[in-house]
């Protein structure tokens, strides 16, 4: 459990976090989502107790990160594919974790196996693919068999069987009654392994929700998409009942404050042709794109512009 | 969904077994994430090898004197040798921080000095050895040049003990002025450039500065033996950097004073350069303690 309460940070007049208030549940995969620069990391790094707030609160298993009697047992973190030395072996580099806590060479190997590092193990950090690095930051995690994670962009960088490997795994975290937070840009990842999602922007939190909730008000959920042989007399049907129409590239209809059903009934009606009927269901990336619309720190006027 | 509110998770909560980070324990994850690491072994090394050639070369310098003493000729070559162990300890106080490494490590060890504690021991342990080897390296150094002249070299007589030791101290001493460095600027080139300063640049210009002969008095008028008793603020200053005081701690009990400082003697200097260290140390941790990581 996770409980970030008010929580304020500041870099002299910059101000990274705003009072921001969540929890991520036990037995539930958390997201953590944000434009770059929304204070997600600086958010992390508070909670396992790097940095110290300026204000506010944030706790792991109702403590302090700090006041935590074995950090390792109480919370797995991965935090930046570069907190591990480039000079040391991935082997020693988890002994010497695990040395902090006394865990045994026996476990080292388990979750050396449990990554698929075994061909890497005793091959220096360094010369590591962003993907084995994220295994390995993930064995460190995993090592002190926490009830609780925190996972910086875990996906980051992985072939799509290291995705696929990902999601599962945080599934099964959290099946077990483990808390997992995560942090990702890829929206569509988060949407297919997380059950709660926390959307940051500028420090603030936008939305704290599951994941279905949030793509429920993206704008596209509720709207009709509609393809006929005469759209003129369609539009003007459905105008009749009080439907927004909005034409779209391709020459297919947009019909919002309807139903598939009733397009299909207006469309019989008015004796068009139906090519194409379908009800447009909406997407976190859309839901997260006109929530953080506003809060974007860093845009081009291009990416504004292809948002919508 | 969240059946599982209370009870910790995983088949291995055996929750007596779980207990965090103890000095020994951080202790023991410190001396293999520094042995881990091939920097140490290369500087070990690599000071080892230039205290022994150097010494050689220049016990064969001074052998052709006719007042040769092969023991005056055992520290030479830690003038240049010293810088090992400097190097050494910088890399392990700021390796952590430059290479994001210390994420990982701090976050296993929330109250992050016992971190510092356990490097001071891993790295004096580390440097104990390497001094160990580079004091026998110039003990045989100076071999040839001795058996030249026929001269018996014994370690055990006069003040060869207290030197033997004192080298072994610049040695171990100068690598912890080195992690101090590195820990508190927690980047490796100031921290190298600042070690060098005070270590070999500082203590040169203050002493040439602090020699009484250099001001361009008179040697006739002074005398070889008032100048080496006479005491100058900058000589004071020079025995009171960590370079000279580590070359004074080094240096044979009864050699006197450096022309223009105190005598602190060997042991003096020792007190001084731990002060340095010390107080560089105290300035780490504090940082480390009141600071965010970032």
């Amino acid at each position: 459990m996770i409980e970030v309460e008010a929580l304020t940070k500041r870099y002299g007049s910059t101000t990274a976090v705003d009072g921001l208030t969540f929890t991520a549940r036990p037995g539930t995969v958390t997201g953590f989502l944000g434009p770059n620069g929304a204070g997600k990391s600086t958010t992390m790094r508070v909670v396992v107790g790097l940095e110290r707030p300026t204000s506010g609160t944030a706790r792991v298993a109702g403590r302090a990160y700090a006041d935590l009697p074995a950090p390792l047992h109480a919370v797995g973190v991965m935090l930046d594919a570069r907190s591990v030395h480039p000079g040391r072996t991935a082997w020693k580099h988890l002994l010497s974790m695990a040395q902090t806590h006394r865990i045994g060479r026996a476990r080292v190997h388990e979750v050396i196996a449990q990554t698929g590092l075994e061909p890497v193990a005793h091959r220096r950090a360094g010369t590591f693919s962003l993907g084995m690095g994220q295994r390995l930051g993930i064995a460190g995690a995993l090592l002190g068999d926490p009830a609780t994670l925190v996972l910086d962009e875990p996906v980051n960088g992985l072939d799509p069987d290291g995705v696929l490997w990902v999601r599962r795994l945080v599934r099964d975290l959290a099946a077990e009654g483990r808390t997992v937070l995560l942090s990702s840009h890829l929206m569509h990842e988060l949407a297919l392994c997380a059950d709660r999602v926390v959307i940051i922007g500028r420090g603030r939190l936008l939305a704290d929700a599951p994941v279905q909730e949030v793509v429920a008000r993206s704008e596209r959920a509720g709207t009709v998409r509609v393809r006929t042989t005469d759209d003129e007399a369609l539009v003007r049907e459905l105008l009749a009942v009080g439907a927004q129409v909005t034409p779209q590239e391709g020459g297919t209809l947009h019909v919002r404050g309807t139903s598939v059903d009733e397009v299909g009934t207006a469309a019989r009606r008015c004796g068009v042709t139906v090519l194409e009927l379908a009800a447009e269901t909406g997407s976190l990336e859309e839901a997260y794109l006109q929530l953080t619309g506003d809060a974007v720190e860093y845009r081009t006027a291009g990416a504004a512009g292809g948002a919508r | 969904m969240s059946a599982a509110t209370t009870s910790v998770p995983g088949a291995r909560a055996a929750t007596a077994l779980r207990s965090g980070p103890t000095s020994g324990r951080v202790v023991s994850a410190e001396w293999t994430k520094l042995l881990s690491l091939r920097s140490p072994w290369w500087t070990a090394a690599v000071t080892v090898l230039v205290a022994g050639v150097i010494t050689y070369l220049s016990a064969q310098a001074s052998s052709v004197d006719p007042g040769f003493d092969p023991v005056q000729s055992l520290p030479l070559g830690l003038a240049l040798a010293q810088i090992g162990p400097l190097v050494l300890g910088v890399l392990a106080g700021a390796g952590e921080f430059r290479t994001g490494a210390f994420r990982t490590t701090f976050a296993l060890v929330p109250r992050r000095w016992p971190v510092l504690a356990a490097q001071v021991l891993v790295v004096g342990a580390f440097a104990l050895g390497t001094a160990v080897l580079t004091t026998t390296a110039c003990v045989v150094g100076v071999l040839p040049s001795a058996r030249s002249r026929g001269i018996a070299v014994d370690l055990t007589a006069g003040d060869t003990p207290g030197l033997l030791l004192g080298m072994v101290g610049l040695v171990v001493g100068l690598a912890l002025l080195g992690l101090a460095l590195g820990a508190l600027l927690r980047r490796t080139v100031p921290a190298l450039v600042t070690g060098l300063l005070l270590v070999l640049v500082l203590p040169i210009v203050l002493m040439t500065a602090a020699d009484p002969l250099a001001g361009g008095g008179d040697p006739a008028a002074l005398g070889a033996l008032d100048a080496a008793a006479t005491t100058t603020p900058l000589g004071t200053l020079a025995v009171l950097t960590p370079g000279t005081a580590a070359q004074l701690l080094a240096t044979e009990a009864s050699a006197g004073p450096m022309p223009g400082a105190p005598d602190l003697g060997p042991v003096g200097g020792g007190l001084v350069l731990a002060a340095w260290v010390l107080v560089l140390l105290a300035a780490a941790g504090l940082r480390l303690r009141t600071r965010d990581l970032r």
